[in-house]
């Protein structure tokens, strides 16, 4: 069975009574284990897109499954567990809450999780996976205390901390130099490899498209393979 | 690892200000309740007490000498007032009424005729007595002889009784006071008793010149098994022009209405300070829900549920609205303590809260306190949870 599967799903939004398509008539059908990118012009949908297959906004129309069932049927607690537990989001930006330190922020999901977990476990794993980006001595800085790349390597390292099925990824590299960028594109293949999550990244790097599986380009709302 | 708790607590410490102006609305909020519910309570269990301990069904005074009577009784004021020994015979010819006996009020006055100070002597008749019978059989197990007195409570503690025996000059006679009553909670602990066999001296002696031999204050009147305080009240009003007579349950009620009052004024500052409360804590709590927006998108995004976005704020708002009642109760008390003495209505009173009363007055402010400040960030917090998370990734 498909992961994911996008079944003619439109999005609309109203400006000022006018209606506008962010996403028009898309259909996707992606595998477990796949490693994809979409690229695209500012505001021809991505983002729109992800959040769609995120369960963080309901389409104008169509449908989006996930493991055969239609997410949008689900109750919010139900889409809730669903980002929690299945799904790791990187956004445009880091995202990180300010008071919390960059081991706290990573933590966090795992507080939002409906199964009790193992704390020292947990803690563990955070280390692990702030070391894995190279910010094992940042463990408890605060968001101001670190810089714009910083952040954004310990909101990648959030992505992964619940064990998710499937990374959603918004220009996930865009604050990073780009030996970082690189390192960090190591790290999603990685897990890609290592773990099986399936990717979906939408970026404007064509070179970060060209190493991933399966490459589309999203134009005015619509998608098209490359 | 961060649990809601942690959370919750690291966002109060975030801005000390605006939580210590929260924090404070409501801790006046809540003094304002402890100090007005303390005040009222206190008024109505005194005068609940007075009338529960007066030991008699019917309270007759002369004609107008009703409010004196209550000031008496309920507020330890030093009053007299008189009407003729012959209005007793005509009360207990009444229908209904089982027994009656009759008290005479005497004022002393330091230096001119007494050696105590100023207070109430009330001389009663201990034939027919059924009022301080009962509380002097408890301490002295005999009639009062001639030229013998007991003190109540507080006066025994004023003239510095104690335990010991002490003659006292009283309106030019000495008088031995042989001990003092327990506490009865009403104007009676701080008169000095005696029997009515003394007053021929007294009177003969001069040193009252408004009270003649065939005069007494009031009569207390027990009524018969079944009969209807209220109904007797009546008769006693219609048949003898010259007396008033108040049913048990009715003593205190001039108080209780001028209580009343003032109860309205409490309940219009507490209600204008729980509505200013209220929409200060929305007002708060609608800037914090515009501020932290984002991070409540952000939550949302990586699985936080309403319920975890419910619950998170309104720890916060509890912390505060607990914080606030409590720091409330402790002024409210304090403030109930050192300014209630400025009531001249409570400063006359002669009973205090007990540790339940005071424990229901606080609980209740507590509540009040919390639940107006829940409801003030009620709005705010719905608003919140209904965030969609995409509006934070789109703001980005």
């Amino acid at each position: 069975m498909s992961q994911i599967v996008i079944d003619a799903v439109s999005k609309d939004y109203r400006v000022a009574n006018e209606a506008i398509a962010a996403v028009r008539g898309v259909s996707l059908v992606i595998e477990r284990g796949k490693f994809v990118s979409i690229v695209g012009h500012s505001g021809s949908g991505k983002t729109t897109l992800l959040s769609l297959i995120g369960g963080m906004v309901s389409p104008s129309s169509g449908r989006v499954r996930y493991n055969g069932e239609d997410i949008y049927t689900w109750t919010s607690d139900r889409l809730s567990e669903y980002r929690c537990e299945k799904i790791g989001f990187m956004f445009q930006s880091a995202s990180l809450l300010s008071i919390l330190t960059a081991k706290e922020n990573l933590m966090l999901p795992v507080a939002f999780r409906s199964s009790r977990t193992s704390e020292v476990g947990q803690e563990q794993k955070a280390e692990k996976l702030l070391h894995a980006v190279g910010l094992s001595d940042k463990l408890n800085a605060y968001p101001a205390q670190l810089s714009g790349g910083q952040q954004r390597r310990v909101a990648i390292a959030r992505a992964f901390m619940n064990d998710p099925e499937l990374i959603l990824a918004d220009e996930p590299t865009g604050d990073l130099d780009e030996e970082t960028e690189t390192e960090m594109m190591q790290f999603f293949l990685q897990m890609n490899n290592d773990h099986g999550t399936t990717f979906i990244m939408v970026t404007h790097n064509s070179e970060l498209a060209g190493q991933t599986q399966q490459h589309f380009r999203m134009q005015q709302g619509m998608l098209q393979p490359v | 690892m961060p649990t809601l708790f942690s959370f919750a607590f690291k966002n109060i410490k975030r801005k000390p200000l605006r939580t210590g102006i929260l924090a404070f609305a409501i801790a006046l909020l809540v003094s304002a309740l402890v100090f007005s519910l303390s005040f009222v309570q206190r008024v109505n269990g005194s005068i609940k007490k007075s009338s529960e301990r007066l030991g008699a069904d019917l309270l007759i005074v002369p004609t107008n000498a009703r409010g004196a009577a209550e000031e008496i009784l309920l507020e330890n004021r030093i009053k007299t007032f008189y009407m003729k020994r012959s209005i007793l015979d005509r009360v207990r010819a009444l229908p209904g009424v089982d027994k009656a006996t009759e008290q005479v009020y005497l004022v002393t006055v330091a230096g001119l005729c007494c050696s105590v100070p100023e207070s109430m002597v009330i001389a009663f008749n201990q034939d027919t007595d059924f009022i301080i019978q009962p509380w002097l059989k408890e301490k002295i197990q005999r009639r009062l002889g001639k030229g013998e007195a007991v003190a109540g409570s507080e006066s025994a503690y004023n003239i510095r009784l104690g335990l010991v025996e002490m003659d006292s000059m009283l309106f030019g006679n000495v008088f031995r006071l042989i001990g003092s009553l327990e506490k009865t909670g009403t104007g009676f602990d701080t008169a000095v008793f005696m029997g009515m066999e003394n007053l021929p001296a007294i009177i003969a002696g001069g040193k009252l010149k408004n009270l003649q031999p065939d005069d007494i204050s009031v009569i207390l009147v027990k009524v018969k098994p079944g009969v209807d305080p209220a109904a007797v009240a009546a008769l006693v009003e219609d048949n003898i022009i010259e007396a008033d007579a108040m049913a048990r349950k009715d003593i205190g009620k001039n108080i209780i209405s001028a209580l009343k009052d003032i109860s309205r004024i409490f309940t219009m500052t507490i209600a204008l300070t729980a509505v200013m409360s209220f929409f200060l804590v929305w007002a708060i709590f609608t800037a914090i829900a515009n501020e932290r927006s984002k991070e409540v998108g952000i939550m949302r995004a990586i699985g936080a549920k309403e319920s975890h976005i419910l619950t998170l704020f309104f720890i916060e708002v509890l912390v505060i609205g607990i914080a606030g009642s409590l720091i409330g109760i402790a002024a409210g008390m304090g403030m109930s303590a050192a300014l209630s003495k400025g009531f001249t209505i409570v400063k006359q009173l002669s009973t205090e809260l007990s540790m339940s009363e005071q424990a229901v007055i606080a609980a209740i402010s507590f509540l009040g306190g919390t639940v107006i400040c829940a409801l003030g960030a009620l709005a705010p917090i719905q608003r919140l949870k209904k965030m969609e998370p995409l509006l934070v990734i789109k703001a980005e």
